[in-house]
């Protein structure tokens, strides 16, 4: 069985490098001298740069990418549908949230993306991890109800893709829904699901195709799949978002988080989000110093600080960032979103120095 | 609508068709690398590039169920071009309004503010219940002023907070670069009071059906755009337009360039500025119309001017 590699595109805008947080690509902060891509003067927009992400993560050895979605980033489907026409083999993994749309919706918009895009429509179903930002979006629903309203969703979603469907349930009520016939009989999306609570959990047992985990300490992450495996039925494949920051040498790799580091603001946070709460007490009382978060060889804890989104990622050379990722392999894990700001380029380097030395059945 | 030389010529907007479209197949000897069904996007795709190409101001993207989702088609073709308005057809039952918000934001984003919302309120009971509504009636007219009420707000204003019957939101307001956009025109339609009120509260172009009495609605909805809903078979002469119509069984606007023209300026007079022509086959009748008509309506202008 073959591992399925993704690299992420920047839905949020794309910074330079970690040094400086701040976006200058997308148009996503003010104008300055060098900003690329904001809409202006030129008419090139962040769907432009993203388009260039995606054929240049295509080309480097990538099977698609994650279109996360935030409060503050571009929509997802929004940008799917923008790039459907530009890449030939490229996976849109679009992320949403099911109180936002109704399932009857977002089954007619994938069937009609995947008629478009020849099926390369996966989903990442997202469910907590809102908080304020759930009322931000209108949404009252709170959290372990949004794991029972997920479920139901996406057995909705299943019903009218396969048509002629009706359902009353406590979150939705169909009669008669199906897909028109041009639409009829594309492959359903796969599913990559998130969520670290006892409710998600229990949800990704019913639905996951992949259980999708941000990255943790090794030992932590084979003992949280160990829960999906015990609460699954059938067992979904696993799935591990990381970011990686490799270099030719190791000095160069934490060269560049020290200065990060530096000039980094301390403190975020993420809601209700079960998940953010375990990344953070991984790092519970760790030192000033940036390498005190590196709490397993190459495994660091601070890439929040540096940029918008995890805490978790691999820092080190290109074999030891490629041993690291065999390492989870052999853990049992099935796919990879990647990432590495900025997006473009990393893609680039990743593809050409990273990939290349993944092995299948070895753990150094 | 266009102001130009200091007249207004009247704006033309090409409507999508819902289906899909499939080519016949070749003789088996006959050499075809072409994959086995087309993707949405080509063949519509197709037709907006015509509009674009042959300088249609707007392209129209019906809702329809039968048909392919409207904001999956629109993205692609704001993408394929530069000029065009696309509008969007869809019902407020689809999602949030904050989320609808949210897409469009994006969309405005790519296209530089070249989205427009066509909002459908009334829907046929098996349809809105086959989407998963069960709103009846007045309500549904409740939902959508509510809706785009919302949606506007969340695009407005940095902090906002509603409560309503349907909706509610705290504290909502898109962020930076997605605020800022132009708020997608609102297209609505209809003649009950319900949707004569909310045209005046929310719509920025008003679309009749030919059959609509035009002169007492327009009197009730002072200050928005007019729109028509107008199925056009236009040819060289009036007999050859005749024609044409009979072989297809056409109803609707028919005859020659000057007169379909004639007829459109007429309708200008009474305050119509954006038409939303309907018409088959799409490209070729797109670029009929670009090649034929739209010289006809912009010469009017330069007189008027």
């Amino acid at each position: 069985m073959s591992v399925d590699i993704y690299w992420r595109i920047a839905m949020e805008g794309d910074q330079r490098s970690l040094r400086r947080k701040g976006a200058s690509r997308g148009g996503f902060a003010p104008e300055v001298p060098g900003a690329l891509a904001p809409g202006g003067r030129d008419d090139y927009t962040h769907a432009d740069y993203m388009a260039q992400v995606a054929r240049a993560s295509e080309a480097a050895g990538f099977v698609g990418g994650l279109l996360p979605s935030f409060p503050h980033t571009d929509d997802p489907w929004a940008a799917a549908a923008t790039l459907a026409g530009e890449t030939s083999t490229y996976r849109f993994m679009v992320a949403f949230q099911p109180g936002f749309l109704h399932p009857v919706k977002a089954a007619h918009m994938s069937a009609t993306l995947q008629r478009a895009t020849g099926g390369r429509v996966v989903y990442n179903i997202i469910s907590g991890g809102g908080g304020p930002q759930q009322l931000w979006w209108g949404d009252r629903v709170d959290h372990d109800d949004r794991y029972a309203r997920t479920s139901e969703f996406l057995d909705v979603l299943k019903g009218v893709w396969r048509g002629d469907f009706t359902h009353k349930g406590r979150f939705y009520q169909v009669e008669d829904a199906g897909l028109p016939e041009s639409l009829t009989g594309l492959p359903f999306p796969q599913v990559y699901f998130s969520g670290s609570s006892p409710a998600a959990i229990a949800a990704a047992g019913r639905h996951a195709d992949y259980y999708l985990s941000w990255l943790e300490p090794f030992e932590a992450l084979a003992e949280k799949f160990g829960q999906v495996r015990a609460h699954s039925v059938t067992p979904p494949k696993f799935a591990v978002r990381i970011d990686v920051l490799a270099r030719e040498t190791e000095e160069e790799a934490w060269e560049e988080i020290r200065r990060g580091w530096t000039s980094a603001a301390r403190g975020t946070g993420a809601g209700d989000s079960v998940g953010w709460r375990r990344s953070q007490s991984f790092v519970a009382g760790a030192g000033d110093d940036h390498r005190d978060l590196e709490v397993q060889p190459n495994v660091w804890g601070g890439f929040d600080r540096l940029r918008a989104g995890p805490a978790f990622g691999l820092v080190g050379d290109y074999r030891q960032v490629a041993a690291r990722l065999n390492e989870l392999i052999a853990l049992g894990v099935d796919a990879f979103i990647l990432a590495g700001v900025p997006h473009l380029e990393e893609a680039l380097r990743v593809g050409e120095h990273v990939l290349p030395l993944l092995t299948k059945g070895t753990s150094k | 609508m266009n102001v130009r030389g200091g007249g207004i010529t009247p704006a033309v907007h090409i409507t999508l068709p819902a289906g899909g479209w499939r080519p016949p197949a070749l003789p088996g000897f006959v050499t075809d690398p072409r994959p086995e069904a087309p993707g949405p996007l080509d063949h519509l795709g197709r037709i907006g590039r015509a509009a674009e190409l042959a300088g249609l101001d707007g392209v129209l993207v019906p809702f329809d169920p039968a048909g392919q989702d409207t904001f999956v088609v629109a993205a692609g073709l704001l993408r394929r071009s530069r000029h065009v308005r696309v509008a969007a057809g869809f019902h407020a039952g689809i999602a949030t309004p904050v989320y609808a918000a949210k897409l469009s934001a994006s969309l405005q984003r790519f296209s530089g503010d070249r989205l427009d919302w066509r909002l459908t309120v009334d829907l046929d009971t098996r349809t809105a219940r086959s989407q998963g509504d069960f709103l009846e009636g007045p309500d549904r007219y409740a939902r959508a002023e509510e809706f785009l009420t919302v949606a506007k707000g969340v695009w407005h204003e940095g902090e906002f907070t509603f409560e309503g019957r349907f909706y509610q939101v705290l504290g909502g307001g898109l962020p930076f670069p997605l605020s800022g956009r132009v708020f997608p025109r609102v297209h609505l339609s209809g003649t009950s009071p319900e949707a004569v009120a909310l045209s005046a509260r929310h719509a920025d172009v008003h679309v009749f059906s030919p059959d609509d009495d035009i002169e007492s609605l327009i009197d009730r909805l002072p200050g928005v755009a007019y729109g028509l809903r107008l199925p056009v078979l236009a040819r060289e002469d009036d007999g050859e337009a005749r024609t044409a119509a009979g072989r297809i069984g056409f109803s609707g606007l028919t005859g020659s360039y000057e007169a379909v023209a004639d007829a459109i300026r007429g309708y200008a007079r009474r305050g119509v500025s954006e038409f939303f022509v309907e018409t088959a086959p799409h490209v070729e009748e797109t670029y009929r119309l670009g090649e034929h008509l739209l010289p006809l309506l912009a010469k009017e202008t330069h007189h008027v001017g």
